[in-house]
């Protein structure tokens, strides 16, 4: 356990955009350890989305270092990074993006599918996770038969079915009212509690705010980093290393 | 279950899931299916009731065909069946098969288990008091044409031997001859009773069964007389036909000794070809081949065609569900799917969609043909065969046109699938 669940070093991810280099992530470098709660914050064009992309292991980075769980993912193939995603991240969308004609069981189900579990286990499991976000009664309700909340919660139970070491989730809050909102950071603080190591990308800092640990970045590169209230609050004026 | 590999079971969930996918945008956008299946409905449709129908038309056909004797060469001036016009002239000239060959034949064919003489009116009247039956074929024959012709007594007898040697008046009936001439009667009663054949007075010594038809020649219809008979009253200067059975594994051979025997007695030079010919069934079963099997391509090339035209149909409607679901995409991508499960899944899509309408075209194929078959005199027979390459088909056209749609899905790029508006 001492060592850390996520090491990057000196990432970079660059795009050429019209025979132009974008410098979407310059140089990143952090360390994130099990069991923390960290917010990744900053504007849109500051990078988070690509640094999301490369630590959900959806994309690789152009030079640099990414470990998660011990294992280097660099030179990784389409196939094993895509194991890589079902055994170790759970995402949690923005927009939920559950499948519409499948059930809340269904859609839990689906990371277990490609895990190549049996039948029995997968259902057994995914009611389990439905469980723990507070769903059991609708199991077999289809996404437009829930609410809001209830499709993120879904969606979480998703991510968490599989025991992933790491929680991914962009912008969660970001279509829900803030009532709901309120809820689903709710939930993110009793798993938290429970011990999983979770990660938020937002540009919220209410939601920043409530997570013991913050980066944010600007331009492509590590701004601040440091409690969630106090990254938060300082907004991108200051700048705490360069 | 326990046995199974993780990669096994893995690939059966996503299969699992495939067809669960596929069944259920299915149903989510039925116009829209029912619409893009239309082509290989309509393709299958009409393959598997041309293929029914030919299939009927085979079954008939050598049904007819066995009528004439499996193993049975017809010896004649004729070739029956022959190319072109030209040739038509040339036999007729020939010089016509006499007794002298027929002798000969029975003397010398070591090979042959029966032989039989036939010499033919074609349009020949028979009348029963006030009866008559214009049109007819009238024969002359022996006891022997029922081994090489086939065709079964229902009534009194066939010729035999004494009537051939006698030149005896003698008449057998065929079915409808016998009903047509003695309307309501039982053919034990016709048996005994005068008819007059070309204006001769016959006695009836026997009926036919029925036999059916062969070509355009109604076997039911021919009034049978011993050739001796008939070379007498109706006229000598006739060619015979002579009909020449044998085992089946020796027709060839005996083919070979016919026209060695009868280019003896009719002493073709060696260096003429034969003037006769060896009419054989298979003869029949070329020519027959060889215009069903035009058919059989065009119905099968416009069959083909249709496919191709449903298939593009499901190409087209397969890019589209694959835009259509691009965030979906990824998102399975982003849950731990391989570029192989989205393949599959889209995959399986493309062809249930078309092995469904393969279905509805194979079980509308099949309707067609029972209609066709209700309404015309043509069988159509349905054979599992077919209904098998019916959906074989549809689902290979899926696959085929689904492959490159599944394949652009496949190789979406995660990152860009999710942020795809």
């Amino acid at each position: 356990m001492s060592d850390p669940l996520i090491v990057v070093d000196r990432l970079h991810r660059h795009y050429l955009v019209g025979g132009e280099t974008v410098r979407a992530l310059d140089g990143v470098s952090f360390s994130i350890a099990r069991g923390e709660w960290v917010a990744i914050v900053g504007q849109s064009g500051s990078g988070k989305s690509t640094l999301m992309n490369l630590l959900g292991c959806l994309d690789t980075p152009t030079s640099g270092v990414y470990r998660l769980n011990g294992s280097d993912v660099e030179g990784l193939d389409d196939d094993a990074l895509a194991d890589l995603r079902n055994r170790e991240i759970g995402f949690v969308f923005q927009t939920f993006q559950l499948l519409p004609r499948a059930t809340a069981l269904q859609n839990v189900e689906l990371p277990l599918v490609y895990r190549g579990l049996s039948r029995r286990e997968r259902r057994a499991r995914a009611a389990q996770a439905l469980e723990a976000v507070g769903l059991q009664n609708r199991m077999t309700h289809r996404p437009n038969e829930l609410s809001g909340g209830q499709r993120q919660r879904v969606a979480v139970a998703r991510a968490l079915v599989g025991n992933p070491s790491l929680l991914l989730a962009d912008e969660p809050t970001g279509n829900l009212d803030s009532a709901t909102g309120e809820e689903i950071i709710r939930l993110f603080s009793e798993l938290h509690a429970r011990g999983h190591t979770l990660l938020l990308v937002t540009h919220e800092p209410r939601l920043a705010a409530r997570c013991p640990r913050a980066i944010r970045l600007s331009d492509g590169q590590v701004v601040g980093d440091g409690p969630g209230t106090e990254i938060a609050a300082l907004g991108a004026a200051r700048v705490v290393h360069g | 279950m326990r046995a199974l590999g993780q990669g096994a079971r893995r690939l059966l969930g996503e299969l699992v899931e495939g067809l669960r996918i596929a069944l259920s945008s299915l149903l989510g956008a039925r116009l829209r299916s029912l619409l893009t299946t239309l082509g290989i409905v309509i393709g299958v449709m009409t393959v598997i009731a041309i293929v029914a129908i030919i299939q009927g038309l085979n079954a008939a056909f050598e049904e007819q065909i066995a009528s004439i004797g499996t193993h049975t060469i017809h010896v004649s001036k004729y070739q029956w069946v022959s190319q072109g016009q030209g040739e038509w002239w040339l036999m007729r000239n020939r010089k016509d098969l006499g007794l002298a060959e027929l002798r000969a034949v029975e003397r010398e064919a070591t090979l042959a288990t029966a032989v039989a003489p036939q010499v033919s009116v074609f349009q020949g009247t028979v009348t029963q008091a006030d009866h008559e039956l214009r049109g007819i074929r009238i024969t002359g024959t022996d006891p022997r044409y029922l081994d090489t012709n086939g065709g079964a007594v229902a009534a009194g007898r066939f010729l035999t031997e004494t009537d051939v040697d006698l030149s005896r008046t003698s008449a057998v009936l065929g079915f409808e001859a016998g009903q047509r001439l003695f309307p309501g009667w039982e053919p034990e009663a016709i048996v005994g009773r005068r008819v007059r054949v070309e204006g001769h007075v016959f006695t009836v010594v026997g009926a036919m069964a029925r036999r059916g038809k062969f070509m355009d020649l109604d076997l039911d219809t021919i009034v049978f007389l011993p050739y001796t008979t008939f070379l007498r009253d109706l006229g000598g200067k006739r060619s015979l036909i002579l009909s020449v059975s044998s085992a089946p594994e020796h027709l060839q051979e005996l083919q070979d000794q016919l026209i060695g025997i009868l280019r003896r007695v009719r002493r073709v030079p060696p260096d003429r070809p034969d003037d006769f010919a060896c009419n054989k069934q298979e003869e029949f079963l070329k020519l027959y081949n060889q215009l069903t099997g035009a058919l059989y391509a065009v119905a099968v090339g416009v069959g083909l065609i249709t496919l191709v035209v449903g298939g593009i149909g499901i190409m087209n409607i397969m890019l589209v569900s694959v835009t259509e679901r691009t965030r979906e995409i990824g998102v399975r991508r982003a849950l731990g799917a391989r570029r192989r499960t989205i393949l599959l899944q889209f995959l399986i899509e493309s062809s249930v969609v078309a092995t469904l309408g393969g279905a509805v075209g194979t079980a509308l194929g099949l309707g067609t043909a029972r209609v066709v078959s209700l309404a015309t005199p043509l069988a159509a027979a349905v054979t599992p065969s077919a209904v098998v390459l019916g959906l074989t088909f549809s689902a290979a056209v899926g696959l085929l046109f689904g492959s490159w749609p599944a394949w652009r899905a496949a190789r979406l790029d995660p990152v860009e699938a999710l942020r795809y508006e």
